[in-house]
């Protein structure tokens, strides 16, 4: 079974999938397709730490040895999978199916992942967005849920860049908006 | 055209020549050059013509601060000329003339000022006839009023936004500007200057002291690591926690700063006399920046008004450019400067400025001095506007003579002539000392400022006999005007400025606010410092609607399916933020519509609802969450069923409907409306965290897609899947729910529809949605399935019945009015509504919704919104209305009084052509009112 995502070539946002490519020092990568798990509501955080997986505060991300670990709220974790090495991620999603404790927050399908990295990755989202994105501020590994491009998301600041994660229906507009913002970016 | 050599004309590159056009003439200006400075260098002085009097006006000031020097520049109205780059082909004209600048035909309404005085128009304009103002009065204030021209033609421009974060943010980078923000810099913050001018330096970049290197000053930023330094770019508010709007060309910067310095400076009055708004009657300040900035010898002959120690310096700077200066006027008794060699103190007042276009003489003790410059130098008021927009109150210093600023927010500190500072080295220090409380540092105290008391000179206000002492120049209000509007009783400031619209104009109040003070100080016998300024609010200046607009965003939400609909020829339209087919094919849309509606009518068709809300709602408190949040009964709806779910808000009105598709004796699938998922979603959560349920729940909106499949033959097209789900009427009667697959993909179906015929519907994770899609196209195809827009569904609906939430109700509908009973259960003890639905139904129902037709041939049919009226009384209104191609006649839902709801009752409609109508009221149903075809 093909699953298809907005970016893909014939996805809801096929047709702006060109634009996912780096531009003048802001590149644009769409890891809709990689693998991810969440659980939220009452009990989900005792199950992750059953399995002995360590959370981080809330709004902190921590790296585990394929998988990354975001934690969104006290009771609201997700699991975003190594794009080079998915499985070990799938096996924990696998594990919560058999035994379930807490919700599925059916992150995998509901959100839009993209990566923005590059020189000028801070300055291109600055242009649409009204968050810090000053090291003082938001040091990597810290996550905001915040409005960038007009939806809410979740900004996670990394070694490279931002992963975004946002509402997978609105992929087409945050895109054109991302490229926009980047196209503004080389007048200044 | 000549221009000064150097030192002067330290911005134009005279090796780069431009060339434009104003009022149709051709001149020349050199790159560096403003559009007034290039006009100036080739003595064109006058720039415009005056609001009301249409009196010949320019430069006075050259920094922006009256509406003297706006320009239209092609089809862009209202640019600053003092302020704004001179550009190669140009093309310029001038604001608010009939006909030519030169000839002006409304230069005539100078002759007949006595018939408008102030506030004439509260007046004038109530008469003489009742309708006066419509016929007359308006129409010719259309024509007469507003500055420039609006071109609709005008191509497209770029405009972006930009957010900037800073430890600290200075405002003004004048010498105090940039002290400050160096020395905060140095103690590690992370600083951004923020100016104006393109340059920093402020006023020493034109007005030279011998003792202070300015390029020094500005090099000294230049190479300060971590301070970020914008220039050109003005700040135009100061809104609450430090947010800045910085403006820089077409680029708007949101600015947030934990501390904020502003060392804004001072801005230069004007002295008030007869004529003191001729062209050629420059502020000592505007005189020094067009021989500073930009090498234009402002005058050949030149009286300078030196009432301080600036205009002194001024007079000197004219004779080192060569200009004739033959007179100082000084008025104060005593405390004279030091003149050019050659030049007389003539000790006394303007009297008044002679000449036509441009001045020509002076009167100074009687006599009239020949001249064709005046240059004026009477003191500054502090540049008030921002920090009374973070709450600064104004007061005044007799001694002084000047505003002072009172300032109490431990976030923003002022540092320099802003807070009325003069001379250099306390100017200095009073920026240290700003960085140092920005920085949490011990200040130092600060020196005498022994220039302080002879930097403004305190001017009679006496009003001339002849008038035309211009106190505010945007606006055309002499001193009697003011005077006149205390004497109407408007003592208070904010009252005088309503009544005569003082400080209204683009400058607001810069040059008019002291002057102003001063004269309803003196007519009210109270102190300046009483009277104050009238309340300053962003923006500070002129901002277009581009820069607030930014770039260009379309909001936009797509289904899964999007691009399936675009092969299919669909005509995608945005519904709230999503983008859904609003009908398939190209020709007829009518003929397409209504063949859309007859396939689901007679054979089958397919709609994607999966803009619809879902939400998940688990946990074993489940049910009895729902049972308090909808006003159906859910907890004890068995699993597999769906049930209609209705939601009130706490006065009973109808917020949404949907439905609850029980999945588990925990899990409910529940829809809600696409626009209003959102509030649905954000109750839910509310009523949660106040009820402490042992219920999650989950917005999946976007996560699943769902279509509907409906017509005589949707058993048909789903019996043909590759399912595990018995799609038999005996296995999935109506109204019930199942999991199951198609193929791989999971799906949940449920026997519900929109369209009053056998539907199914199924919702699948979003990433399989096309695949089930294809797979149900596929199953179909032998059925002659095909897919129907969002018209088509409308009509579908009205045809049946059904509400549209938002459409058929509004904000106070409850659900009696719809005749929703049925949907309200009168078992269980509580749901969020049901106390305001006992008591909505204690005071009687005033309105109800009901049917109506219309014959196909019927000469008025109304409108969706029309009124219906009863005794001529509107007591409702039509909510749908559409052609039934079904029953070949229209139908329309509508709100009648509620003892007009039976069938067979009569409606009185207004028709949008005015004609009432009477028409017979019937049940909403208008197809298939024994449900006989959805639920088979």
């Amino acid at each position: 079974m093909t699953r298809v995502f907005p970016l893909s070539a014939n996805g809801a946002a096929g047709d702006v999938m060109h634009l996912c490519v780096d531009h003048n020092g802001t590149d644009i990568q769409d890891l809709t397709a990689v693998a991810r798990f969440g659980l939220k509501g009452p009990r989900a955080t005792e199950w992750f730490e059953a399995r002995g997986i360590d959370l981080p505060p809330v709004n902190r991300q921590i790296h585990l040895a394929d998988m990354t670990v975001l934690r969104l709220g006290k009771q609201d974790i997700m699991l975003l999978a190594d794009p080079l090495a998915p499985e070990p991620m799938s096996k924990v999603a696998e594990s919560w199916r058999k035994n379930p404790t807490g919700y599925s927050s059916w992150r995998e399908e509901a959100w839009a992942w993209l990566r923005v990295t590059g020189p000028t990755a801070g300055a291109t989202l600055s242009q649409i967005t009204t968050f810090d994105f000053r090291e003082s501020a938001f040091d990597i590994n810290a996550i905001a849920q915040t409005r960038v491009a007009h939806q809410d998301m979740v900004l996670c600041r990394t070694e490279t860049g931002f992963d975004l994660l946002f509402d997978i229906a609105a992929t087409a507009q945050v895109v054109r908006d991302l490229d926009a913002a980047r196209k503004l970016e080389d007048r200044h | 055209m000549t221009r000064l050599n150097a030192p002067f004309g330290t911005r134009i590159n005279q090796d780069n020549t431009l060339r434009f056009t104003f009022e149709g003439r051709t001149f020349e200006g050199f790159e560096g050059d403003t559009i007034a400075s290039a006009l100036a260098a080739n003595n064109q002085w006058m720039l415009s013509r005056s609001f009301k009097y249409h009196r010949p006006r320019g430069v006075m000031s050259m920094a922006g601060a009256e509406a003297n020097t706006l320009v239209q520049v092609a089809g862009e109205p209202n640019v600053p000329a003092d302020l704004t780059p001179l550009k190669d082909g140009m093309v310029i004209t001038a604001q608010n003339v009939n006909g030519n600048l030169a000839r002006d035909r409304d230069a005539i309404m100078d002759k007949f000022g006595r018939f408008m005085p102030v506030g004439f128009y509260y007046r004038t304009f109530m008469g003489p006839t009742k309708s006066a103002w419509l016929k007359i009065w308006e129409p010719l204030i259309r024509k007469k009023a507003g500055l420039g021209i609006i071109d609709t033609a005008t191509p497209r421009q770029h405009f972006d936004q930009q957010t900037l974060h800073c430890d600290i943010a200075v405002i003004g980078g004048g010498p105090a500007g940039i002290i400050a923000a160096v020395e905060a810099a140095r103690s590690g913050a992370d600083v951004v200057l923020i100016d104006d001018q393109p340059e920093l330096g402020g006023s020493l970049s034109y007005a030279p002291q011998t003792d202070v290197d300015h390029q020094a000053l500005g090099d000294m930023a230049q190479n300060e690591a971590g301070l970020r330094i914008l220039t050109s770019t003005i700040c135009n508010g100061l809104f609450e926690d430090n947010w800045l709007s910085l403006i820089q060309g077409h680029q708007l910067i949101r600015a947030r700063a934990a501390q904020v310095i502003l060392a804004t400076g001072s801005i230069e009055q004007p002295a008030v006399f007869r004529g003191n708004d001729l062209p050629g009657i420059l502020l000592g300040s505007a005189a020094q920046r067009l021989m500073h900035h930009y090498g234009v010898r402002p005058g050949g002959k030149a009286v300078v008004l030196a009432a301080n120690p600036q205009g002194y310096s001024v007079a000197h700077d004219l004779v080192a450019a060569g200009v004739d200066v033959v007179a100082i006027a000084d008025p104060r008794k005593d405390g004279h400067g030091v003149p050019p060699t050659g030049v007389p103190i003539l000790q006394g007042m303007i009297q008044e400025a002679g000449g036509c276009a441009h001045i020509s003489k002076v009167k100074i003790r009687d006599e009239w001095i020949t001249c064709d410059l005046l240059v004026v130098s009477v003191g500054q008021t502090p540049a008030w506007q921002l920090p009374c927009q973070a709450g600064a109150s104004l007061g005044y210093d007799e001694a002084s003579h000047q505003f002072s600023i009172n300032l109490k927010n431990p976030t923003i500190h002022l540092a320099g002539s802003v807070a009325g500072h003069i001379g250099h080295e306390t100017v200095c220090a009073s920026a240290g000392a700003a960085a140092c409380h920005a920085t949490g540092a011990e200040p130092e105290e600060l020196p005498a400022d022994p220039e302080r008391a002879s930097a403004n000179y305190h001017q009679p206000l006496i009003p001339h006999p002849k008038g035309r002492d211009f106190v505010d120049f945007d606006e055309d209000l002499q001193i009697k005007d003011l005077l006149n509007a205390v004497k109407e009783g408007y003592r208070e400031l904010e009252l005088v400025k309503r009544f005569s619209t003082v400080g209204m104009g683009p400058s607001q109040g810069r040059h008019s606010a002291l002057a102003t003070a001063r004269i309803v100080a003196g007519a009210t016998d109270r102190t300046v410092a009483q009277i104050g300024v009238t309340t300053a609010r962003p923006p500070t200046g002129p901002e277009t609607l581009g820069v607030l607009a930014g770039h260009e965003h379309v909001n936009e939400r797509r289904s899964a399916l999007h691009q399936q609909h675009v092969a299919l020829g669909a005509e995608m339209k945005p519904v709230g933020p999503w983008w859904r087919p609003y009908l398939y094919g190209t020709g007829d849309r009518t003929s397409l519509i209504h063949d859309e509606v007859a396939a689901v009518r007679e054979n089958v068709g397919i709609l994607d609802v999966s803009t619809l809300g879902k939400l998940e709602v688990r946990g074993p408190d489940a049910g009895a969450f729902l049972d308090r949040i909808y006003t159906m009964a859910h907890g004890n709806q068995p699993v597999g069923r769906v049930r209609y779910c209705l939601m009130l808000s706490e006065m009973a009105a109808i917020l949404d409907d949907g439905v609850a598709y029980r999945l588990a004796e925990d899990r409910f699938y529940v829809t809600a409306t696409t626009g209003a998922v959102g509030r649905v979603y954000a109750d839910m959560t509310f009523w949660n965290a106040q009820w402490q349920m042992d219920v999650d729940v989950v917005n999946i909106t976007a996560a699943f897609c769902g279509f509907n499949i409906t017509g005589p033959r949707a058993r048909d097209v789903v019996s043909a899947l590759s399912s595990d789900i018995n799609f038999s009427a005996d296995g999935f009667p109506y109204l019930h729910g199942r999991e199951g697959n198609v193929g791989s993909i999971p799906v949940y179906a449920m026997r519900i529809g929109f369209t009053g015929e056998l539907s199914f519907e199924l919702h699948c994770p979003a990433s399989q949605a096309n695949a089930l899609w294809d797979a149900v196209m596929a199953a179909g195809k032998d059925f002659g399935l095909r897919p129907y827009g969002l018209e088509a569904s409308r009509i579908l609906r009205l045809e049946k019945g059904h509400i549209l939430i938002g459409q058929d109700t509004d904000a106070l509908t409850s659900p009696d009015e719809l005749g929703f009973g049925w949907a309200v259960s009168k078992k269980k003890p509580f749901f969020v509504g049901k106390r305001a639905l006992e008591m909505r139904r204690r005071l009687g129902q005033k309105r109800t919704l009901v049917g109506l037709t219309f014959p196909a041939d019927a000469a008025d049919i109304p409108g969706e919104s029309c009124l219906v009226l009863k005794n001529d009384i509107p007591v409702g209104h039509v909510t749908s209305v559409a052609y039934s191609p079904t029953t070949k006649q229209t139908v329309a839902l509508a709100y009648v009084a509620a003892d007009d709801s039976a069938p067979g009752s009569v409606a009185s409609i207004r028709c949008r052509n005015g004609r009432v109508i009477d028409t017979p009221v019937t049940a909403h149903c208008f197809f298939d009112p024994d449900n006989e075809r959805q639920g088979i």
